[in-house]
Parts: C-alpha cells; structure tokens; sequence
C-alpha cells in the first residue's frame, strides 16, 4: 500500500475526515484522558450511590490495599515498553516474605538484616530471570512462566506451607505506619513514581527503553548493551517485588506462600490498562497510575456497593478489553503503519 | 515527532483535573454527614457481615442459607455475605477493611488465615465494631466470641474413630488435604495422628498428599493411592475437592467397600456415593444452623444482650445453647450414613 | 547459462545426529528415561491401570494443546482456555444435571461445543479487527470468563453432581472402544484431526506463514486476519471437547475446574518446541510435552519421597521447565539459531 504523500498532520487530515481537526490525532495523552474520565464518572457515580466511599478518610485507608501493587507496577512499566514481561513478581515477593519470616523468626537474625535478605533475594531472584532474558536470550514469557512455579515452589519448601507472624512494632510502621497522616508505604510508592517518571522521560536511559521497545536490533547495533540494561530492569522488578514484601508483612504481620498469588496478573492488567502497549515503544507511569488508581477504586467500590466478589473479575476483565480497544481505534498512527 | 516536555501545558491541565477529582473527595464528609442523616429510620437495622473462608462453595452457602434464615426470623437485620471467591486471605483482610470504613455493627469471620487477619479485625475491634469468629477461630485477642460447631480435636477423633470402625481396626490409610498451608485441615491431621497413635496402632497412615484446590489434581493422586498401594484400606478426603475425587477414584477402580473412604463435607455432595455404598460414612455438622446461630449471636451481641460471661445464648430455633468461656457451642459432629443421609440438603 | 549439476539428494541431507537433534526426539527421550527410572524404583508405575489412569487423565489437556499449539504458530497466545473450560463445565452440568434443565445429552453437548466456538471467536474478533493484542484479550477474557462462572454457579449452589447429569456423557468417562478408553479415543481423533489440518491442508501451510514472516505472508496475498481468526475458533471449539471429556472423569462440576490450565498447555506447547514468537513447532511435539508434564504428579507420587519432599513439587517443576528451555536454547545456539527477541 503505497503512502500518501505529506507530513502526518497532512496524511491525517487526508486519510481520516471529520476526525482529522489539525493535531487531534496526535494528542499523545488520549489514552490517559480516557482513564481520567473513567475515573471521574466512576468517583461522582460513587459519590451518588454510597457518600461514605468517597470520603478522604475511606480513600487513606483503603488505598492501604494497593501500595504493593503500585510499587510492582513500576517496573513492570519499564519492561513492558522494552516488550518483555514478568509473571514472576507474586511469585518473588512470597519469596522474599517467607525469607523474611525465617530469618527473623527460625534462624533469629536481627530484624533489620533480616529485611535486607528480603530485598536482596528480591534482587537475586529478579537478576536470574534477567540473565535467562538477557544473556539466554530465551523469551521473557516462558523465563517468567518458570520462574513463577520455581520461586512459589522454592517459597513452599522453605516454609512447609506455614504462615511466619509476629514481627516487632518498629518494623510495622513501615508497612502501616503514616507520617503527617499520609501512609508511609504511599510517600514511598509516591517517590518511586515521580523517579521512574524522570527516569523514563528525561534521561537517556528511558529514551533507550523506547528504542529497545520499537526496535532492538536497531539499538543493539548502535552500541547500547541491551543485556545490561534487561538486567538491570528484572533485577528491579525482583526488588520492587521484595520491597513490597516487607510493606505487606508490615501492614499484616505475617508472611506466608499465598501473599503473592495472582498478583503478577493484576500488575500486568494495570500496566497495560494505563496504556502501555504490550509489544513495547510505548508506556507512560502517568498512564500506569492512572490505572491503579482505576482498577483499585472499581474493586473496592464494586465490594463495596454490591459485596459480590463475582462481579469484580467480570469488571475488571471487560474494563481491560474495552480500554485496550479504544486505545486501538483511536490509535491512528499504528493504522497508518499496517500494510 | 515532537518532544512533550513534563512541564508542557496539556499535562498541566491533566494534573488539574486530578486535583479537582482530589477536591470532589474532600467535599466529601459534609455531604456523607447529611446522607446518613437522612437514613436514620424508626428502627435502627443492625448490619451483619458474614465473611466466609472462600464464597462459591457449598459448604458455606448453605451456611448463608441458615444466616438468611437467622435474619429474617429476627426481622432488623442487613446481612452482608460476601467473602474472596479464590480464598485469599488477603483479599478476606481488605473486605474487613471495607466493612470497617463502612460502619457495619457486627463482622463475622471464617478466617482462613488467622494471621493475616488478625490485624484486620484489631482494627475493626479498636473501632468499635464487634468482631466474632465462626467455623474456626481466629487468634483469641482479634475476637470477641467464636461460634463453634466442634474443636478440631473432635473433628479429628471422629475421622479416625469412623475411619477405623468402617475397615475394621487394621490396614493402611492415606490422606488427602487441601493445601500445604491450610490452616484447619492441619489442625485436624495433628489430633488425627495423635488419635491413630494413641488408639489405633494397627492403623498405619502411609501417606498425606495436597491436591490444592483442585478435583482434578486430587483424583490424579487418589488415583496413584490405589495403584501404588494395592494394600490400601482407607483414604481420608478432608477437603471438599478430596473427598468426592477420593470416592469417584475408589469407584472407578471397581475398589468401592474394599477401599474406604470417609471425610468431610455436605451431604449433597456425597449422597450418590453414600447410597452406593463407595462412602459409608460422611462426616459434618449441621451447616446452616451455623450460619443460624451466627447471626442470631452477632445480633444478641449489637444489641446488647450478649455479654463477656454469659453462659447461655437464646438463638431463635436452636432454643438454648451453651457458651463455653467465649465459645458459643452448637452442638455435635453429624455423622451421614446411608440411613438418615436423605434427611439433609445442603 | 547453465548450473552445475546437483549433487545427488543423499548428499544433501543433513547427517543422522542433526535429524534427530530435534526437540521432539529429546522430549520422547526425556519421557522414557523418566518412566524406566521411576519403574525401576517401582514396578507400579508402569501398571495397566495406572498408564490408563495417567493418559485418561492427560487427554484433555492433550485436547487443548493441540488447539493452542497452533495459535502459537501464529505468533499469539490464548490463556482464557482455562476459564473456558470452567464456564463451559459449568453449562455442561447445568443443562444436562437432571435436577436443574435435564436437557438430553446431545443438546447439552452441541450448546457446550457452539459456545466454545463462540467465545473462541470473539477472542478471535478482538485480537484481529479490535487490533489488540491477544495476551490482553485473552486475559481479560479470561477474568470475566471466571467471574461469570461464579456468578452461574452460585445460582446452582456452587456445585452440580456430575452423576446426575445425562447418562450418556458418562460414556465418555467409562466407555471404551476397542478397550481404549473413551477419553483417550477422542484425543487421538483430535490429534489426527489436527494432523491432518497440518500437513495435508495448505490451510496448515498457511498457519506456519502467517506465524513466521507476517509480511511475507501478506505479499502473498494470505489474510492473517482470516487465519488467526480460525485458529481462535478452533481453539474454543477443543476446549469444548476437552470440557466434555474433563467433566464426566470429575465427581461434582464448581468454578475451579480448569484453573491453571491454561500455564500448563503453554508449559507443555513451549517445552514441545514451539517457538513463542510464531513459525515454528510441531503437534508432536506439544503432545510428547504433555504426556511428561502431566506425568510427573504421578512420578513424583510414585517415587515415595518422604513427607517433606512433597512441598517442594512445585519448585522441581518449575526448575523442570526452566532446564528444558535452557537445553533447548543451548543447543539451539550451537547450531546458529537464534529463539525469541
């Protein structure tokens, strides 16, 4: 299919009628647009059906549910948009609790040494699947999809099954504690995004991650090691994953094998329902926020109102479809790149 | 493809639409004050939360069965049933949470990991919202009352003493449980085994496997039971997957009456099985007078009637019930046989 | 001008170790090493009754992967399948339960079969026109799949009784032909079925096309829309077949069934050789794959290990996998070839 002659502005115009108004189609934040609305008809619609849900106090503590999740997402981000994934992170952040639990509670290391086990098996658990990507060369699906039942499975041998309680108070406000009545785990989350952010729009680094996402070969033979930078971004998925450990064993003061499970689906949910684009060269942590903040707030006031755990998935499934769906119809330029 | 800086206007005005939703919220409380004002009625309803191990298995729907029973009978109360549908203790904490932020009187909890919900419910007690355990109890101090259908240590007594009964005192037994982490079913295994020790030296147990949650998996391993042991006599399926797939495995195999299997769960599930002989005997409880006396002890309990030191507890149908330091006692293990299994659906 | 002669055929044919260096033959391998191993420990193993047990058992999933294994092919994924199965159980045992619909067989079987088909479709719709990408179809549709399920379900009081439902699928647990069990009849036709979409249908030419160079394919005037769409279709309408053929083998029909499911196909479809980017892979090879994955509950089962060996299944399988990926990409480095990104 031979392209019309012009700049894209003029192909727009050429290619698509009505929807053609000078620069419309190259807003680059329709996607978020989209979720921002959502969000708003979903808190007014709230605000009309049940008030106490949308009252600052109810938001604080709910939002307690989501920190873990937010702080995974992140990274997740960042390797989506290099086009690869990891299903791995539920499964590295029971890893790391059930480390955590050990040590403090079985091989009685001093608490503080103890967390920083958590996070490091979180690093080396993460860094493993990057050298399966990175060096292996083998497709992050399937290093992930292993990785998955190895790290549950090593999870479950090391703790037989059984639930690890009881840590001291100090640790607890980590997880659950709050400075100037914002949660300590939020202002956490809050600065990781805002790095990431910075990270993904201003520095090379970030610039990098797109090209790898659209293009690796191309970035490959440019010079930039594309295996370093791979490992670097699953070995912080595997320490965020850790992190959110020790948040989660803060707030509830146990660890155990199922902390984790079915976590990692969720991330990937968010990420992609943010607007990241799961063949890579695309992605946004406004847009990933955004869809935390979508997803969380649908869960909790579809229980809420209804108190049907059922209608969640089906919410949350559909939510999924239909945003990824409008994303693409709205989406000219891919269109203008099919043959 | 032009650069769209941080500080570009268009993702100033996507922030100021975030701080106006922002705003929305913060308008909130004087307007839920008013709402709720306004829903005062004549007669205060009395809202219940009955928070299952898992929603979506029989077991506890029928429970839910009794508890609607419990709160129609008594006329002011607005039973919640909800619970996580994959069992997740997780997700059981944060519908705790909810239930806190949403002002209910009475939660009701089925902790499937008393751990991880042990802060949840702290905080619902320090909110000053009455928190009660049921079918297994949570840890003493997160709860104010648990209603209990029997101890672990009957549950496992009974298992083994009908286990033993049903193959004669003698022979090899296997168990299938639920997962590695359940809580209850390994309470159960413990008084089991101490059971076997104690009474039944000529019972040996040969092998415990965790199919999870799933039939499947657990028909694979009844399976592999019956051909790998051809001495087998017994399987214990104490979960509600387990024993239906232990059962069907031992009739597939042609094995019904010569390998027993015996376990927990409702008699609907069990009845074909029972009837034809493959099952002799199925233990349980009656289900939805839990649920029943549940609700009826929350609603003593929001109103007032129920206090720390009470011996008895007035629950509607069930008449008089015991109450045991803080466990309100509903009564026996049930036994279905093939006899009376036709009395009971659920 | 003319061309040198051709050296003869024989010549050109690559030498014995290099025909067999295949991921199918290592697989086969792996799975006999593993049964003589665990016979050896312990003669049950290899037991009629067992075998029958495990292949029985195994058919369904064998069912899917067929289905999935061409989906891959062609460059996309599908991990509904598992919630697939579980609603489609689910109307399976509502409408032929005699205590709820008691519709007969038949109509239960062809509403089960045209509803897989469907929703393969959908999928299929979603991923082609929709232009989103399968792995996000499919997993949202996997989601509501299982909430939907629930939702049914807890109108049934969350369990049917398979043995009430329609004698005539009980045919599919019990019966036998030719004393080859039911089950396992069907997953051979299916194979063979497959097969012979494959390799004697230039639809099967088209699948590998439009999988390992789309734009190629294109050139040529092939509609990866029109095929991907068929192989979402097919996919449902196996997972129909695999629902009819699970629940009979089951005791009582809830939400669960099927979970999980879709992990192990793509396990089993992945380890058989199939390449995850499209273009490249075998039924064979998928089939061979399931055979030893589903084997190894049954293998560890069988090798006794002790009490505390059992909570660690999970972490030898996943170490499983992840060694069978690795052989494979090692070898297949050796040879020049290179696997994914």
């Amino acid at each position: 299919m031979t392209v019309p002659p012009g700049d894209t502005a003029t192909r727009s115009r050429r290619c698509h009628g009505i929807l053609a108004v000078r620069g419309l189609l190259d807003f680059p934040y329709w996607h978020e647009l989209v979720l921002v609305m959502l969000l708003a008809a979903l808190m007014l619609w709230a605000r009309w059906q049940a008030p106490d849900f949308v009252t600052w106090e109810t938001q604080l503590d709910l939002s307690t549910h989501i920190w873990e999740l937010a702080l995974m997402c992140l990274p997740m981000t960042l390797i989506i948009i290099t086009a690869g994934i990891d299903l791995s992170v539920g499964s590295i952040m029971a890893l790391s609790a059930v480390i955590l639990g050990t040590a403090y509670l079985r091989w009685d290391v001093p608490i503080g040494l103890a967390a920083v086990l958590a996070l490091l098996t979180g690093a080396a658990a993460g860094a493993l699947n990057g050298v399966f990507v990175a060096w292996v060369r083998v497709h992050p699906l399937i290093v992930t999809l292993a990785t998955l039942a190895a790290y549950y499975g090593t999870a479950v041998g090391i703790s037989h099954g059984m639930p690890l309680s009881n840590y001291p108070e100090s640790f607890r406000l980590i997880g659950g504690g709050s400075l100037c009545g914002l949660p300590i785990a939020g202002l956490l989350c809050a600065a990781a995004a805002l790095f990431s952010a910075v990270v993904l729009s201003q520095t090379a680094f970030g610039q990098a991650l797109y090209a790898i996402g659209h293009n690796e070969t191309a970035v490959r033979f440019s010079g930039i090691s594309v295996a370093r930078i791979k490992l670097l971004l699953y070995t912080c998925s595997g320490l965020a994953a850790g992190l959110s450990a020790l948040l989660f064993v803060g707030r509830r003061n146990t660890a155990n094998t199922d902390i984790g499970t079915g976590i990692s689906l969720d991330v990937i949910t968010a990420v992609v329902l943010g607007g990241t684009s799961i063949f890579g060269g695309r992605g946004r942590i406004l847009g990933t926020l955004l869809g935390i903040a979508l997803i969380h707030e649908t869960r909790e006031f579809v229980s809420w109102h209804w108190s049907k755990a059922e209608l969640n998935l089906i919410v949350i499934g559909a939510l999924l479809i239909v945003s990824v769906l409008l994303n693409s119809l709205l989406s000219a330029r891919r269109r203008l790149r099919e043959y | 493809m032009t650069q769209y800086s941080v500080f570009s206007t268009r993702y100033l005005l996507l922030l100021a639409i975030l701080a106006g939703c922002g705003g929305e919220r913060a308008g909130g409380p004087a307007g839920s004050a008013k709402a709720t004002g306004a829903g005062v009625q004549a007669q205060k309803r009395i809202t219940v939360a009955l928070l299952p191990k898992r929603k979506g298995v029989p077991y506890f729907t029928s429970c839910a069965e009794g508890a609607q029973e419990a709160a129609k009978e008594l006329g002011d109360v607005e039973l919640i049933y909800d619970g996580p549908t994959d069992g997740s203790a997780t997700a059981s904490a944060d519908m705790i949470d909810r239930w806190v932020q949403k002002k209910v009187d009475v939660i009701a909890v089925s902790p499937n990991n008393p751990d991880v919900l042990a802060a949840a419910m702290k905080k619902a007690r320090d909110k000053g919202l009455h928190v009660i355990s049921w079918d297994a109890d949570a840890r003493p101090e997160t709860r104010e009352f648990f209603v209990n259908q029997a101890t672990a240590q009957n549950i496992g007594c009974a298992l083994v003493d009908t286990m033993a009964k049903d193959i004669g005192g003698e022979g090899e037994v296997a168990i299938l449980s639920a997962t590695a982490a359940a809580a209850n079913q390994n309470e159960w295994m413990k008084y089991m085994k101490e059971r076997l020790a104690e009474k039944y030296s000529k019972v040996q147990l040969i092998d415990t496997k965790y199919p999870g949650e799933d039939q499947n998996e657990a028909l694979k391993l009844a399976q592999g039971f019956i051909s790998d042991r051809p001495s087998l006599k017994g399987i214990f399926g104490i979960s509600s997957m387990a024993f239906p797939a232990a059962a069907k495995a031992v009739r597939d195999a042609g094995r019904s009456g010569k390998i027993m299997v015996t376990g927990l769960s409702t008699p609907n599930d069990m009845k074909e099985f029972v009837k034809d002989g493959t099952v002799k005997s199925v233990i349980l409880w009656n289900t939805r007078d839990l649920g029943y006396l549940t609700v009826y002890a929350a609603h003593a309990l929001a109103k007032g009637e129920l206090k720390a030191g009470d011996k008895t507890l007035q629950a509607g149908r069930l008449g008089e019930k015991t109450i045991s330091g803080d466990n309100i006692l509903l009564g026996d293990i049930l036994v279905f046989t093939k006899e009376n299994i036709d009395k009971f659906d659920f | 001008m003319s061309t040198p002669p051709l050296p003869p055929a024989a010549a050109l044919a690559p030498p014995l170790w290099q025909r067999l260096n295949r991921r199918e033959f290592w697989v086969l391998a792996l799975l006999a090493a593993t049964v003589a191993a665990v016979s050896a420990k312990n003669p049950g193993f290899c037991q009629l009754s067992n075998i029958r047990n495990m292949l029985v058992n195994a058919a369904p999933t064998t069912i899917v992967a067929c289905g999935l294994t061409l989906v891959i092919v062609t460059g996309e994924i599908d991990i509904s399948v598992g919630s697939l199965m579980g609603f489609l159980a689910a109307v399976l045992g509502a409408t032929s339960s005699s205590v709820h619909m008691g519709w007969p067989a038949a109509y239960s079987v062809v509403l089960v079969l045209a509803l897989g088909m469907a929703v393969g479709c959908l999928n299929g719709l979603l991923v082609t026109l929709g232009r989103v990408p399968s792995i996000v179809v499919t997993l949202g549709m996997m989601m509501a799949l299982l909430g939907v399920t629930k939702l049914f379900l807890s109108g049934y009081d969350d369990s049917i009784d398979v043995s009430k439902c329609a004698p005539a699928l009980r045919w599919l647990d019990r019966g036998a032909v030719l004393s080859i069990p039911a089950a396992v009849c069907i997953a051979l036709a299916v194979i063979a079925g497959s097969a012979f979409l494959v390799y004697m249908l230039p639809l099967g030419r088209r699948i590998y096309a439009v999988g390992s160079n789309p734009r190629a394919a294109f050139l040529a005037g092939l509609s990866q829309q029109r095929i991907k769409l068929f192989v979402f279709t097919l996919t449902g309408l196996l997972v129909g077949l695999a629902t009819l053929v699970r629940v009979p083998q089951l005791a009582k029909v809830e939400s669960s069934i099927g979970q999980g499911l879709e992990l192990l196909v793509v396990t089993c479809v992945v380890v058989g050789g199939t390449s995850i980017s499209g273009g490249k892979g075998t039924l064979c090879g998928s089939v061979l794959a399931v055979l030893l994955l589903s084997s190894i509950g049954s293998v560890l089962l069988f090798l006794r290990l002790s009490e505390s060996a059992t909570y660690w299944e999970q972490a030898i399988q996943g170490a499983f996998i992840l060694a069978a990926v690795l052989a494979d990409h090692l070898a297949r480095r050796r040879h020049g070839q290179e696997e994914g990104a």
